[in-house]
């Protein structure tokens, strides 16, 4: 098996060597799932789903992390979504390890996954309502 | 047969019949059969694991006994970070084991929460005599196995009044 | 007497929640397992997390690069070392800051003495779970003489923060290196002896041969990495596939068993063993002099803007530590990537329909340390 990128997503290369990653993509919140079945498709793993809250620009930033099993190739797939209605499409379909992924950043940004089967709190307690990794949270 | 004072009865079979109040036997008794009950939460679980291993061996201190069931067990050794989400389960623990039981708090977190402390923190209870009394303190991040023994021969001290090995002072 | 009446044999099956934990001998930690149970069989097995989450990365926002360190060590104990790697390997990238060869040779060994003390510890606390306790006292001892090096160098038997940024907190002196020659050359017949007592033991081998067959797929999808995925047939090392510190000078090669089963996972984690001596071994005898400090280590380290990465290979699998710097001395977010979470992610769809004790022994296999998962 011999992944190769696909074409269609916009992937730029990153030095390796002051990064820690191969390539790297920005993309629209609504061309996730295809990213992630292209990638899917190719035989990438999925390494792990990182939330970021940039709240002096009013977004937040998720970043899909993709690493291959037989050759030095790490690819990290990102878009932006407004920070006051934060809502994406879920991968879990594509990827069944997304939905823990997902479901850990939802509680630490309170992002909805739509379509995520079970988003109910994960490491924090049952009927937490807080988002602690908000930059405006307050104990 | 010639009549024997009492006094010297006693004196004769000292070396062999021991009397005591009863407080202080079943303290004794107690003290030398410690039954944990295994509640390793994080890192100081390892050398709790290691203090009841082949090197430090807490079978000779007779606690090796780690019942998973608290209804068997009289110490708790809190051993780690308490939880909000966790606090309840602690509890519940500590409500089921019968009496007399004691509480053994081991390491940091056990004790105040250790280096999860920070301002604006949400999810960490700062030691666990929040939720219930106390008897022995260790510290350490995570204590040595060693410092796990002499926790358990304070509580023992606390039991009986007595302390069962000399300190060891190093060289 | 007439013959009794047909018993009616329309029995209502009725499934019954059964609840694992948190507080559980087998779970290594607080994990609770909600399993909707067949009798014997499990229909759904649910792991429910968060019991010891201790806001690592939340801290990561609030302590500055140098103090967060120590944090790194307790994310997953058992391998302290490697996941400091992790983190300074990922803030020396970014800072551009030139590791010198003897820190990283010694970072190396200390990594591999580490991996070998882990996988002591799962070795005992499985056989545990699966009713053997003897185990757990011969692989304690062994891992004892490793504590006695590491304590040596670093002054903790545990949690070391012995990896700093640029380099080491302490040199190795000559009665580590002679102190680990010697262990090498003790442990590998006692690997020997683990292979007779434990290995080639018929009840772990009925136990563990076929039991919890994870495919190589499932691991993929799910992001499982380290023995869980060379047990099913994959070669992903991150040592072997993305090389990092001196790794690609070593001669080692990362064990892979087909099967899938746990019986595949239990080898590779007893060949790794093995390898991990070899690889000691080459480093020290390939350890170079000089310092063990990077030059002009800034007091005040603070990173460029953006984001950077490192990963390793931790006992329990990848374990990769991405840091997003706006330029400040606290960093912006640090996001920790935790193997035992994609591992155990897992074992929801692989518990299906099994039986209990077999769920057990799966779930043994699979390594799992919880605060890694709840950092």
């Amino acid at each position: 098996m011999n992944p190769t990128l696909p074409p269609s997503i916009p992937f730029q290369p990153v030095d390796y060597a002051a990064k820690g990653w191969h390539f790297d993509a920005v993309i629209a919140p609504d061309k996730v799932v295809e990213a992630a079945a292209l990638l899917d498709a190719e035989g990438f793993a999925l390494d792990t789903i990182t939330g970021v809250d940039w709240m002096a620009e009013g977004k937040m930033e998720v970043i899909y992390d993709f690493f291959c099993l037989d050759k030095p190739l790490r690819v990290a797939v990102r878009t932006r979504i407004p920070r006051d209605n934060p809502e994406i499409a879920t991968i879990s379909a594509v990827f069944p390890g997304a939905n823990w992924h997902e479901r850990e950043t939802h509680d630490f940004f309170g992002i909805r996954f739509i379509g995520h089967p079970d988003l109910t709190p994960f490491l924090l307690p049952e009927d937490a309502d807080y988002h602690p990794l908000r930059k405006d949270f307050a104990a | 047969m010639e009549p024997q004072d009492d006094a010297q009865i006693l004196k004769d079979c000292s070396p062999y019949v021991k009397f005591a109040k009863l407080d202080e036997l079943l303290a004794l008794g107690r003290a030398n059969s410690l039954w944990p009950l295994t509640f390793g939460l994080a890192c100081c679980a390892i050398e709790m694991m290691a203090a009841g291993a082949s090197r430090f061996d807490l079978a000779r201190f007779s606690a090796e006994v780690f019942r998973p069931s608290p209804r068997q067990a009289d110490v708790m050794i809190v051993a780690g970070t308490i939880n909000k989400k966790m606090a309840l389960a602690v509890k519940t623990l500590y409500d089921q084991m019968p009496e007399p039981k004691w509480v053994i708090a081991m390491g940091n977190c056990a004790i105040s929460g250790g280096p999860f402390v920070f301002p604006g923190q949400y999810a960490v209870i700062e030691g666990v005599d929040k939720l219930f009394p106390v008897d022995v303190y260790i510290p350490g991040c995570p204590p040595r196995p060693e410092a796990l023994i002499e926790g358990l021969l304070k509580l023992e001290e606390k039991l009986t009044g007595k302390r069962r090995w000399p300190v060891v002072i190093p060289k | 007497m007439t013959a009794p009446e047909t018993i009616p044999t329309q029995t209502q099956r009725e499934t019954f929640v059964l609840n694992l934990g948190p507080q559980h001998p087998a779970t290594h930690g607080v994990l609770r397992v909600k399993m909707t149970m067949d009798g014997e069989y499990i229909v759904r097995a649910e792991p429910v997390c968060g019991y010891i989450h201790r806001m690592q990365e939340k801290m990561g926002e609030n302590r500055t690069y140098a103090q967060f360190l120590p944090n790194t060590s307790r994310i997953d104990y058992l391998s302290a070392m490697t996941y400091t790697h992790a983190f300074v390997g990922a803030v020396e990238r970014a800072a551009r800051l030139a590791v010198p060869p003897r820190a990283e040779y010694i970072r190396v060994i200390t990594s591999e003495l580490n991996r070998i003390s882990s996988h002591l510890v799962w070795f005992g606390a499985f056989l545990l779970d699966l009713g053997g306790f003897t185990p757990l006292l011969y692989a304690f001892d062994d891992r004892e003489q490793i504590l006695d090096l590491l304590e040596g160098i670093t002054g903790s038997r545990l949690t070391y923060s012995y990896y700093r940024i640029g380099g080491l907190y302490n040199d190795v002196d000559d009665a580590f290196v002679k102190g680990t020659r010697e262990f090498v050359a003790r442990m590998r017949p006692r690997l020997k002896m683990y292979r007779a007592l434990v290995t080639e033991n018929i009840i772990l081998r009925k136990r563990l041969i076929g039991i919890g067959p994870i495919s190589a797929e499932m691991c993929r999808k799910y992001g499982a990495t380290g023995p869980v995925i060379r047990g099913s047939g994959v070669a992903y090392d991150v040592r072997k596939i993305e090389p990092y510190s001196v790794y690609s000078e070593m001669d080692f090669i990362a064990p892979t068993f087909p099967e899938g089963d746990s019986m595949a996972r239990y080898l590779v984690r007893m060949e790794e063993i093995a390898q991990s001596l070899r690889i000691i071994e080459q480093g020290l005898d390939k350890l170079p002099a000089g310092p063990v400090m990077a030059e002009k280590v800034p007091r005040v380290l603070k990173l460029p803007s953006g984001d950077y990465c490192y990963a390793v290979e931790a006992a329990r699998g990848r374990f990769a530590v991405r840091i997003v710097s706006d330029g400040k001395e606290i960093p912006y977010r640090v996001k920790l990537r935790s193997p035992s979470l994609s591992n155990l992610s897992l074992f929801e769809e692989a518990s299906r329909g099994m039986l209990l004790p077999d769920a057990l022994a799966l779930m043994g296999s699979l390594d799992l340390v919880i605060p890694d998962i709840d950092r």
